[in-house]
């Protein structure tokens, strides 16, 4: 299989997540984009191509996207926007870049979900026929199907994925740009198994929080990458995927979008066995079991043991060392912080949370009821 | 099938910050922009973030109440309780001093249909301004002192 | 790094001001199967990934591409969305070209689908809101509600466009019989192609001049309808398209830059746009789309154009912003023939978006039509041979303008092996 070129990472910001920022969204959106270029030693003139990652539902306005270009950094430049999870506006410069016409690529997204409650947007992602007329359903209750399904399949109990959940809770602790509310360093797995009940068997705990925050990303080729920063992190792989809509099309109980996503950016990156080249993984789970689920599909534990699996930070493959989603989650923010924190990661930068001895990384993206769409990146550690 | 998209429970957050000072001085009757350091850019009125630096403009300034009218349309809107059609002018005019054109409407006397690019204004000013954007009423017409040259027509 | 592009095929559904009988995802469908039935050695294993967009705000779903997953061949396969907005055609096409271009393993042929069907939502509340927010603030500054209620009706693309012909008309000294002619041109042409919403073979000046105004100086004889329909164009590489098809479309040249936004900045402010016929973005877009294309003299090398005019004022600007014709000069070009169907340089033989206007997908229906037209399959085929084409895409509230070259003979040079 083909092998891809390389695309290096060489700036990136994040603004500290709120549930209800009291500053507007075209604040948060420049200070970060001015944050990522200042952390990289460029300028606005440098910039070769922007791309942005905003959803009109979440944001409650039509072409939610038009009025940020300018303080996104793109004005009067070749720019576009994506309106998926921030991974995938990743992906889209990540091909400008590969296309050669490009030098550097800015990319960011986000969005306030203080200002609309995101759940209840959520709704007018399904079938305007079948399923809106079903009042009820929201990606909450999908997610309680899929929990349910995997339980039962693998005779899983709440309590280990209630662990997920808390070791999330644990990290994001460490972690000072998480959200307030989701740090919790002395969490038990009763204090998940007794919060409240949203889609039984999903309690509150265990569902990732939309949170107002932006995050932003700087990208060039390689030649471009090693004049602008000593300690580029490198794209080596990257692979997306959709599956089909209904969920009673799916099996539920693995993820057959992220296997493909995965295997499309393994066979890129050049790796045979992930359980033993990948030092660690930042993966988006909207819910705790998503992480279980996913750790599966991408090879990193045999299918069914995956709750068996030592996923703390010092432990055999640690699995989101930043507190993951569970620690906050932006809607179209939250892809960019997960590749954000795999690059803090392999430069080793992590203070208090940091996987020691990281070379490989993978971080995913998903979009989508039960992760529709899933995106996933290999990442490579400095020189 | 019925179906609604609600829009009222929606709750935007906007900094204003930068807009009191001049929110303020339209409290005096005086008209301020906010120009960009990096490229001496007036933004009238005053705008957060400078596209072509990608910086806080800084830099208050005077900007004079006179000004030319920039473009013009004239929108026929249907009233909904007469069902008559109404014209209403629409003018984005240009302030003396500043780099932006901002939307507006002339003085309701003035007959629209003799407006032209370029066309001199003034600002008027209500009784007791509050430090809102109402606080220009409409425009006057201004003289235009140079219908009386004579210029070569080609 | 970096591929050469080609389009090897488009297709079309049927656009109509309400197409009550097919939902968005089987409207969509059909659109897909008319692509492909233009290019008969191509089927769904061919297609490696898709690129999709859409205004989310008219039919009031969100993501529609997570639906349409079955209806278009996506089922396991990977695929991105795009919106911007009135371009989102443009921009999916761009995508559809970058996802080739990128080289990615494994993603040789890339289906792109824009679509709209407005008559699901409604369309004024979804304009309306593009600025709700701003008008919220405003309301909140101090502004009324009756100057509101003028904003929001001289303030979307109608209105941008009447400020725009305000500006054009002084400089160039044209009269309404001008812009009446941009348009009965279009919709005489739109009567040639089979997709089109507004055919009318018969129309003249004076039936246009005859209806009353929406917003000086535009009439409702001279606005583009508001459709529902779809787009789908088939982008692979260089080598695979000889076999697709006989004269692929090259895709030489993309970009889509936006200067200030139109009348209503973010957050209260103003527009630093002095002149809306000045229209930066387009000129911008059109010199990088040209160096890459490596085009010198556009007004000399293109010889066929597709640009973005839902109103007749905006195609007489365009076709000067965009290099073809020099300043002023596009009128007359219009009077003497030079942009009609057998002249020097014809432009929108399909109709253009005054015939047919499906926000999402017109702007990707630009470039469609042009590639057509290079590979002499178009339904209004000009006759002369068309080497060189461009299609150009426009969104209103922020002057976001798109554009992509296309020729018969690729430009990018082979990359020279390292080793």
């Amino acid at each position: 299989m083909k092998r891809m070129d390389k695309v290096g990472i060489v700036g990136f910001n994040q603004v500290k997540l709120y549930s209800d920022a009291n500053y507007g969204r075209y604040e948060m959106i420049f200070e970060t984009v001015r944050g990522a270029l200042d952390s990289a030693g460029l300028k606005k003139n440098d910039i070769t191509t922007a791309i942005s990652c905003t959803n009109d539902y979440y944001d409650g306005r039509t072409i939610s996207n038009c009025y940020t270009v300018e303080v996104g950094g793109g004005y009067m430049v070749d720019e576009s926007k994506v309106e998926m999870d921030g991974a995938h506006a990743v992906l889209y410069g990540l091909m400008r870049i590969l296309s050669g016409n490009h030098k550097l690529a800015l990319v960011w997204g986000g969005s306030m979900p203080s200002c609309f409650p995101y759940h209840a947007a959520r709704l007018y992602e399904t079938d305007p026929t079948w399923e809106r007329p079903v009042a009820y359903v929201n990606d909450i209750t999908a997610a309680g199907f899929q929990m349910r399904a995997y339980q039962e399949k693998y005779g899983v109990s709440t309590k280990d994925i209630a662990k997920i959940a808390a070791k999330n809770r644990k990290n994001a602790s460490k972690n000072p740009l998480t959200l307030q509310e989701a740090q919790n360093a002395n969490i038990t797995v009763n204090d998940v198994l007794d919060s409240e009940i949203y889609a039984d068997p999903v309690t509150e705990l265990m569902v990732a929080q939309p949170c107002d925050g932006v995050a932003a990303l700087l990208l060039a080729p390689e030649k471009q990458a090693l004049k602008i920063t000593d300690n580029p992190v490198w794209i080596t792989g990257v692979g997306y995927n959709q599956e089909t809509y209904y969920l009673g099309d799916r099996d539920l109980t693995k993820s057959t979008s992220m296997e493909l996503a995965g295997k499309m950016a393994f066979d890129a990156a050049g790796i045979k066995d992930s359980k033993k080249e990948i030092d660690l993984a930042e993966l988006f789970e909207a819910y705790a079991h998503e992480e279980v689920i996913f750790s599966e599909a991408l090879g990193l534990v045999d299918m069914g043991e995956g709750t068996s699996l030592n996923s703390e930070i010092d432990g055999d493959m640690p699995i989101n060392p930043s507190g993951g989603a569970i620690g906050g989650n932006p809607p179209c923010a939250t892809g960019i912080i997960r590749i954000i924190e795999a690059v803090k990661q392999l430069r080793g930068e992590a203070d208090g949370y940091q996987v020691k001895g990281a070379k490989k990384a993978i971080t995913s993206g998903q979009i989508g009821m039960c992760a529709q769409n899933n995106i996933v990146y290999v990442l490579e550690g400095g020189n | 099938m019925p179906g609604s998209w609600y829009l009222s429970n929606y709750k935007y957050k906007y900094n204003i910050t930068h807009l009191q000072p001049f929110l303020q001085k339209l409290k005096e009757k005086k008209l301020v922009g906010l120009e960009c350091s990096g490229c001496n850019t007036v933004y009238y009125p005053p705008r957060f973030v400078c596209g072509k630096c990608l910086v806080k403009p800084n830099r208050w300034v005077d900007i004079r109440e006179t000004g030319r009218v920039s473009t013009f349309a004239i929108a026929y809107l249907k009233d909904p309780d007469t069902g008559e059609i109404q014209e209403k002018p629409m003018v984005l005019v240009h302030h003396d001093g500043a780099d932006t054109a901002s939307i507006a409407q002339l003085n309701p006397e003035v007959d629209f249909k003799d407006t032209y690019i370029g066309m001199p204004i003034k600002a008027h000013w209500v009784e007791n301004p509050v430090g809102g954007l109402m606080d220009i009423d409409y425009y006057d017409l201004i003289k235009d002192d140079f219908k009386d040259l004579d210029l070569f027509e080609d | 790094m970096g591929r050469q592009v080609a389009i090897v095929s488009a297709g079309f559904s049927e656009h109509a001001s309400k197409r009550s009988d097919v939902n968005i995802v089987e409207l969509v469908s059909e659109a897909v199967k008319d692509c492909l039935k233009n290019a008969p050695s191509v089927s769904f294993e061919d297609i490696d990934a898709f690129a999709t967009g859409n205004m989310p705000g008219f039919e009031g779903a969100n993501l529609p591409e997570l639906w349409m997953t079955d209806w278009v061949g996506a089922r396991n396969k990977p695929l991105m969305r795009v919106t911007t907005g009135g371009t989102t055609g443009g921009s999916v096409g761009i995508a559809g070209y970058y996802t080739v271009a990128a080289g990615l393993p494994g993603i040789d042929t890339v289906l792109a689908i824009a679509f709209e069907q407005q008559s699901q939502g409604d369309t004024s509340v979804g304009l309306a809101n593009v600025a709700y927010g701003e008008v919220a603030l405003l309301n909140h500054l101090g502004l009324t509600y009756d100057q509101v209620g003028r904003l929001l009706s001289a303030g979307a693309a109608i209105g941008v466009a009447a400020y725009q012909a305000t500006n054009y008309m002084r400089k160039t000294k044209i009269t309404e019989v001008d812009l009446a002619r941009v348009v009965v041109q279009n919709r005489r042409n739109a009567a040639k192609t089979w997709w089109a919403h507004l055919k009318m073979p018969n129309l003249t000046v004076e039936q246009v001049l005859d209806t009353p105004y929406i917003s000086f100086p535009l009439r409702y004889g001279m606005v583009c309808p508001a459709s529902d329909g779809a787009c789908a164009v088939l982008f692979t590489t260089e080598e695979k398209a000889k076999d697709m098809c006989d004269i692929p479309a090259y895709v030489n040249g993309v970009a889509s830059v936006a200067h200030e936004t139109a009348i209503l900045g973010y957050a209260a402010s103003g527009s630093a746009q002095i002149d809306p016929s000045e229209q930066l973005g387009a000129m911008k877009t059109s010199e990088i789309c040209y160096h890459q294309a490596g085009i010198s003299f556009p007004g000399k090398e293109i010889d066929y154009a597709e640009v973005y005019s839902p109103f007749p004022n905006q195609e007489l600007m365009w076709v000067e912003k965009l290099g073809l014709f020099e300043e002023t000069t596009a009128p007359e070009m219009y009077k003497n023939g030079v942009t009609a169907l057998n002249g020097e340089l014809p432009i929108c033989c399909s109709g253009g978006v005054n015939s047919t206007n499906a926000i999402g997908a017109s702007a990707l229906e630009r470039p469609a039509v042009a590639a057509l037209q290079i590979m002499g399959k178009a339904s209004n085929q000009v006759p002369k041979t068309v080497h060189t084409a461009i299609g150009h895409g426009w969104g209103g509230s922020l002057n976001l303008c798109t554009m992509m070259v296309m020729s018969d003979e690729p430009q990018r040079k082979p990359q020279r092996k390292l080793r």
